[in-house]
């Protein structure tokens, strides 16, 4: 496997990312670490240590560093697949660490929980729209990143367009041919592992009006992703999407998206209808639109005298 | 040069401040029973609100002020312009606010609070305003929560006036949507 000693592989709910892994595991002859054998290896190496990072910044920091150094000891002694866990994040920038993400077409994927769970396509469409958010809720809660964003990995597979054996050949190939340098992060995202958030910088906001309010959650260390996830809201009878939703800012601490608007109150009806689609489709989902008026009391109240 | 800023309709007169400033201490008094709190007051605002409250209670206490840099462009981060001088390590710490909305600055003040390792902290604001709210805080006492208006008075200013009125009042809005909002309150009564 070139100079990879590990690989991490992250995938979309029922994308045949698991299939991919054990098949992987078998022609390489590796160990797959998913949920229960992360357990078990860090029940065996650090005991006590938490299974998920905190939610806390600094303690989510900490558990990175330590996590990252348990696996780059392991990996020296054995090679292993890391099945999701974050593992895109653990190990990012690490030149023996190999990053795969596998994605499906909904449909296919739909078609597999109506298979597995015996359900409708109406039933189905839910449960999946429920298992991708707890997905992207959990890496972003917990590890700060739009997981879906195909800079974090070597290599991004659609199971749409391959078999899984045609697939973990294409895996090995890549593997073989990568130049061994981890992939450079995508630039809505700074590493962890480095001191400073440049990157944030250099986010590109639509309106200057999203530009100062991230200013003002930096001024009082909260921590935020720009639009970083993008809720379907209504689809054609073939599946695709034909109207979706992305909230200006997602906020992990408090698990809660913003939407920022300038406009008059009088002119937000789309916006609001937009937002109450969203609710109904994933009640979960905590989100709060900040309207001009609202904007204009915060900057006020920020730049004034308090 | 800009208008100077007039009043709009009365929210809270003195009387209804005043009883409401009692019955919160009366409560915080029961709910502190054999215990002394330390009260951090966060300047300016709170200040008149802190002095009608610590008036009201009948268990000792300890009071202290802590004021936060504003934001301002330029300004990375806030800080602690002035910082309490008392030790807090296992203390019972009662934050003393005038408002909460956003609930940024109130959030930032309790993560800094928690890392001295006080016994408890709790927070007490003479008005809520959950509609603006952001970070998540819990308000464990207040005197009034209000809808999304801007008010002044009783320690809340506009551009450093208002301050010292022992009444609540709107700004004059000449939309009248603070009047509205008011009369759906039972409110808005003139000056």
């Amino acid at each position: 496997m070139g100079n990879f000693s590990v690989v991490t592989i992250s995938r979309e709910v029922e994308s045949l990312g698991d299939e991919i892994a054990l098949k992987l595991s078998k022609r390489l002859g590796l160990t797959v670490i998913d949920r229960e054998g992360w357990v078990s290896f860090l029940e065996k190496e650090k005991p006590g240590f938490p299974v998920e990072p905190p939610l806390e910044e600094d303690k989510q920091r900490e558990w990175m560093v330590v996590a990252r150094e348990l696996l780059r000891e392991k990996a020296e002694k054995q090679a292993f697949i890391l099945l999701g866990r974050g593992g895109q994040r653990i190990l990012e920038g690490l030149d023996s660490a190999f990053h795969l993400l596998v994605v499906a077409p909904v449909k296919m994927r739909l078609q597999r929980i109506m298979e597995k769970y015996h359900q409708d396509e109406v039933t189905a469409s839910r449960i999946l729209a429920e298992q991708d958010l707890q997905r992207e809720r959990f890496l972003l809660r917990h590890f700060g990143i739009d997981w879906k964003n195909p800079l974090y990995y070597h290599l991004t597979l659609n199971t749409g367009a391959y078999q899984v054996e045609e697939a973990c050949h294409l895996v090995i190939e890549a593997m073989k041919k990568a130049t061994g340098k981890a992939p450079l992060l995508p630039a809505k995202q700074a590493s962890l592992f480095e001191e400073k958030n440049f990157l944030k910088e250099t986010v590109v906001f639509s309106h200057p009006s999203e530009e100062e309010f991230a200013r003002i959650l930096d001024f009082y260390n909260i921590r935020w992703l720009y639009e970083p996830r993008t809720f379907p809201l209504a689809w054609d009878s073939e599946g695709n999407v034909i109207e979706a939703f992305a909230p200006d800012f997602y906020l992990p601490d408090f698990d809660l998206f913003i939407e920022l608007t300038t406009q008059r109150q009088k002119l937000t009806w789309k916006k609001n209808k937009k937002v109450r689609r969203l609710k109904e489709l994933y009640p979960e989902v905590k989100i709060k639109i900040i309207y001009a008026r609202d904007y204009q009391h915060i900057v006020r109240k920020f730049g004034g005298t308090k | 040069m800009t208008a100077p800023a007039r009043l709009g309709s009365l929210v809270f007169s003195r009387e209804e401040v005043q009883k409401r400033v009692r019955e919160v201490g009366e409560q915080i008094s029961r709910d502190y029973e054999g215990r002394r709190p330390l009260l951090i007051v966060i300047l300016r605002g709170a200040v008149y609100f802190a002095v009608d409250l610590s008036r009201t209670l009948s268990i000792p206490f300890d009071i202290d002020f802590m004021a936060l840099s504003p934001f301002k462009p330029g300004l990375q981060r806030v800080e602690i312009e002035k910082d309490v001088d008392t030790p807090l390590l296992g203390r019972d710490l009662l934050i003393v606010e005038d408002i909460v909305d956003t609930g940024l600055t109130l959030n930032f003040l309790v993560r800094s609070l928690e890392k001295r390792f006080p016994r408890s902290i709790k927070v007490c604001s003479f008005l809520n305003c959950p509609g603006r709210r952001i970070a998540e805080v819990d308000i464990h006492y207040f005197c009034f929560e209000i809808p999304d208006i801007y008010v002044v008075g009783y320690g809340l200013d506009f551009r450093g006036d208002f301050r010292n009125l022992p009444e609540v009042y709107t700004l004059y809005d000449p939309t009248g949507r603070d009047t509205q909002i008011l009369k759906k309150m039972g409110k808005g009564g003139k000056k």
